[in-house]
């Protein structure tokens, strides 16, 4: 940064006129005896993006909350923040270059989507059945060996795609025999501490299958080759082309470049998501399944067997993770232990979107995965922007967190 | 309540598998419990037996080895077996330490005793090593400790090891500090960190390029190594620009379009193991693998196999390897490597199973010397060994007779193997073995040019 001032007194500035925003503005409702739910947040996006002035209109004409002034003054104050970088670092890839931010972004959507393919499971899992899957990673990981294994050693010519469906139903089943073996004791009673139970019983079952997985395979990372192998096309020729594809990449406009197999996770994402909303919305498994996550008494007056339901969403979550993991190891190297960094992103994301939201987790993934992009991609200390990417993940999180405690799309408590 | 009690009965039985499971991190394994131990009549001979060896060839120049008996003497070995440490090294180095104990039961034990090798995981992390340690010296009794992969580890081991005065000789922790640190107990058969950035600025600067981007670990190993590097390419004039990343990390697509923005003529790989893999590739696919610029892929790439299937398009690949190249090999080093082989299914061994090897030979003939376990003893004997290993003759030269300013050495001189051999070597056909591919660097080793994209 050439000028890091400029950034981190506009830094300063939106933090303080957001937490004054948010300290005051809940008062000022309360006192016009006007309802204050989420107040809070309103007054610090306010403060942040329009200072004091824009505080003062607030306090004077206290307006009913509505997604748009959210939205709209959300959008500004990352629109001062933006500016304050482009200000304090001219040279800087991501302010010189709209090709490189647009490549960023959608690699950060790409990889995102897969993010939340797999917290969707967990959040899956999550409301229904009230837990939280440690093992989540690792079933992540199992879907990517489980390929690797059905496509390169056991059955060299199958095809992937063949090799995803069996990961999918390799995931499903482990699910679900899991479920009915140790996960069932405890909505039946036969457990003291359900709670804490489930949380050990989950753990425990992360390390069973990392290290008989170690054990098994060995520590040599594996790698699929990329599943298909796309023919070279260029739409339309000559310069000026919109799409150009390669063997091993993808171009659009001349601009946004995206490595193949990860194009191809992508699609595979992309269709199983459409493949559950469709089981959950048109389906009536999938309705019971949603019914049950909304209310078990209510749910099962209706003739839906709640247990049931328990072992088909552990079982789903699995396999959502499974897939994930079996898309991906045709773009990363794979060894027993790939599913820890996984599960902790997947943790992170639906808490971003609201724990046993779908919508909140799918996109939670997409948000984690562009922050991570950008983030990696615009810090201007390279010998930092890439380490930190833990980190980006987490101060989204506390953000949320501290504004919005119940995720971006949880119910409301 | 049958249905109910046979869920029990599996669920009791899987938190068997699991606890087993989850202890397996500790691993205590009797490598080689001398297999022709006198079993037979233990109370007749108190004192090994002239009785010839079993079938199985002593080790050369050992004489004809006795078979070991009595009470066994106990060393440790400590590696990272699970994540976040380098598996792939751990497990490499676990095999090597395990031929280690079998040849020396074979050849005599120590001492006359049978060696008892106590292998323990460190995961990695510097307070699980420094956990490791204590166990290994207050509860196991260690007499000395050899192994490690992670320099971070290696740090805080080296502290338990200096606190109670036993010997430990690390294989495959580079950071300076570690030698540097002057303590009597520590000695190393892994090279200098900077004397390895000394080499790869001379490589670099060999192929005359003149901006570099180091891809580096975030670790105790990854950045100072890239400092140093950086420091020494500055001094030839050439512009380097790092970036770090956690070891573990997938994802590189975001760097990777930065360091595009750089333009750079080389690029040096100093993450490791799979983590590098994921790396490499994702470069090849974005347009700047090694088919595009020259880069230095990590060590790793020595398991071609394993190269090959992560990094299908990773031709041209320079990678740096330490050890004698497979030209200068000793009798030692084939024999280890066969052994290796047949153990591992491993084309060739990779440097740091090497260094395990020898760091396991060097402290045993080290207490067959001192003819005793007392760890002053122990140390003289390290100070003054002269072994013939895998890694060429180890010595410590610069030692409690010869400190390093006597020496006129720096301090990271002092215990440290001072010969260890390093060599740039190029996959310079798709699918190349390790053993066939050619070295490029140093002139006097080289057996083809260095081909530049």
């Amino acid at each position: 940064m050439t000028h890091p001032s400029i950034f981190w007194y506009t830094l300063l500035w939106l933090i303080l006129w957001g937490a004054i925003g948010a300290l005051i503005t809940p008062r000022v409702y309360a006192r016009k005896d006007k309802f204050t739910h989420q107040t809070a947040l309103l007054g610090s996006f306010i403060g942040a993006a329009l200072g004091p002035i824009g505080l003062i209109l607030l306090w004077i004409f206290t307006p009913q909350l509505t997604a748009k002034w959210l939205l709209g003054s959300g959008l500004i104050a990352l629109f001062w923040l933006a500016l304050a970088f482009a200000k304090a670092a001219p040279e800087n890839l991501c302010v010189t270059s709209g090709s490189f931010v647009a490549t960023q972004i959608a690699n950060g959507l790409v990889i995102g989507s897969i993010y939340g393919l797999m917290a969707l499971g967990l959040t899956l899992i999550f409301s229904i059945l009230g837990i939280v899957s440690f093992a989540h990673g690792e079933f992540y990981m199992l879907g990517g060996m489980v390929t690797y294994y059905f496509t390169q050693v056991w059955f060299p010519d199958l095809s992937p795609l063949l090799g995803v469906a069996a990961a999918a139903l390799f995931t499903f089943l482990l699910g679900a025999l899991f479920e009915l073996l140790f996960l069932r004791p405890m909505i039946t009673g036969q457990i003291e501490r359900p709670g804490e139970y489930a949380i050990l019983v989950t753990f425990g079952l992360a390390f069973f299958l990392q290290y008989t997985t170690l054990s098994l395979v060995g520590a040599s990372p594996k790698k699929v080759p990329r599943f298909f192998d796309y023919p070279k096309i260029t739409v339309p020729s000559g310069t000026g082309e919109i799409i150009k594809i390669t063997p091993g990449n993808l171009t659009f406009f001349d601009t946004i470049s995206i490595s193949s197999p990860r194009f191809t996770a992508l699609i595979i994402a992309l269709i199983l998501l459409f493949a559950l909303l469709y089981f959950l919305y048109k389906t009536w498994t999938g309705k019971a399944l949603r019914a049950v996550s909304q209310d078990r008494q209510a749910a099962a007056v209706t003739g839906i067997n709640p247990k049931r339901m328990n072992t088909l969403a552990f079982a789903l979550g699995g396999m959502l993770a499974g897939i994930s993991g079996a898309s991906l190891v045709q773009v990363f190297s794979w060894v027993p232990w790939v599913g820890i960094p996984a599960s902790s992103r997947s943790f992170v994301i639906i808490v971003l979107g609201g724990m046993g939201s779908l919508p909140g987790a799918f996109i939670g993934g997409l948000i984690l995965g562009v922050v991570e992009a950008l983030g990696a991609g615009c810090v201007p200390d390279p010998h930092r922007a890439a380490a930190y990417l833990p980190a980006y993940g987490m101060i989204i999180l506390v953000l949320v967190l501290l504004l919005k405690p119940t995720g971006l799309f949880g119910r409301e408590l | 309540m049958l249905r109910n009690r046979r869920i029990w009965l599996a669920l009791s039985l899987l938190v068997v598998i699991l606890l087993l499971a989850a202890c397996g991190g500790a691993q205590v394994e009797k490598v080689g419990e001398p297999t022709q131990a006198p079993t037979e009549a233990p109370t007749k001979a108190p004192e090994p037996t002239k009785a010839p060896a079993a079938t199985e060839a002593p080790a050369e120049d050992q004489g004809p080895a006795k078979a070991p008996s009595g009470e066994p003497v106990k060393i440790g070995a400590v590696m990272p077996l699970s994540a976040p440490g380098s598996v792939t090294g751990g497990k490499a180095m676990q095999a090597a330490f395990e031929i280690a104990a079998e040849e020396i039961n074979a050849a005599g034990g120590i001492l006359g005793r049978p060696l008892e090798l106590i292998m323990e995981d460190t995961e990695g992390l510097p307070e699980r090593g420094a956990a490791v340690m204590e166990k290994l010296i207050s509860q196991d009794q260690v007499v000395a400790v050899v192994g490690e992969y992670h320099s971070s580890v290696g740090l805080a081991e080296m502290e338990v090891a200096h606190d109670n005065h036993i010997p430990i000789v690390f294989a495959e922790t580079w950071n300076d500090k570690i030698t540097a640190s002057r303590y009597p107990e520590v000695f190393r058969v892994a090279p200098l960190s900077s004397e390895v950035a000394q080499l790869d600025t001379d490589f670099i600067a060999s192929l005359g390029v003149k901006k570099v981007v180091i891809m580096t670990e975030n670790t105790d190993y990854g950045i100072p190594a890239a400092e140093k590097t950086t420091e020494k390419l500055k001094d030839r004039g050439i512009e380097a620009v790092t970036f770090s990343a956690d070891p573990g990390t997938q994802d590189f697509s975001s760097i990777i379009e930065r360091i595009k923005g750089e333009s750079p003529e080389l690029i040096l790989v100093l993450l490791t193991g799979e983590t590098s893999f994921n790396f490499e590739q994702q470069a090849a696919e974005a347009g700047i693998g090694p088919q595009d610029v020259a880069m230095i892929c990590n060590q790793v790439a020595a398991d071609s196999e394993s190269f090959w299937k992560n990094v299908p398009d990773g031709n041209f690949c320079f990678y740096r390897q330490v050890g004698l190249p497979p030209v200068l090999w000793t009798d030692k080093t084939k024999a280890f490597a066969e052994k290796y082989t047949a153990k591992t299914g491993e084309a060739t061994p990779p440097s740091y199973a090497m260094e395990a090897y020898d760091s396991l030979w060097v402290m045993v003939t080290a207490i067959n010397n001192a003819g005793s376990t007392d760890p002053d003893a122990i140390i003289e004997a390290l100070e003054n060994i002269s072994y013939e290993g895998a890694l060429g003759t180890i010595t410590f030269p610069v030692n409690s007779k010869n400190p390093p300013e006597k020496a006129g050495k720096e301090d990271k001189w002092w215990h440290q193997f001072p010969d260890f051999a390093a060599v740039f070597i190029q996959y310079q056909q798709k699918g190349q073995m390790s053993s066939d591919a050619p070295v490029v660097f140093p002139d006097k080793f080289k057996t083809a040019d260095p081909i530049l994209p």
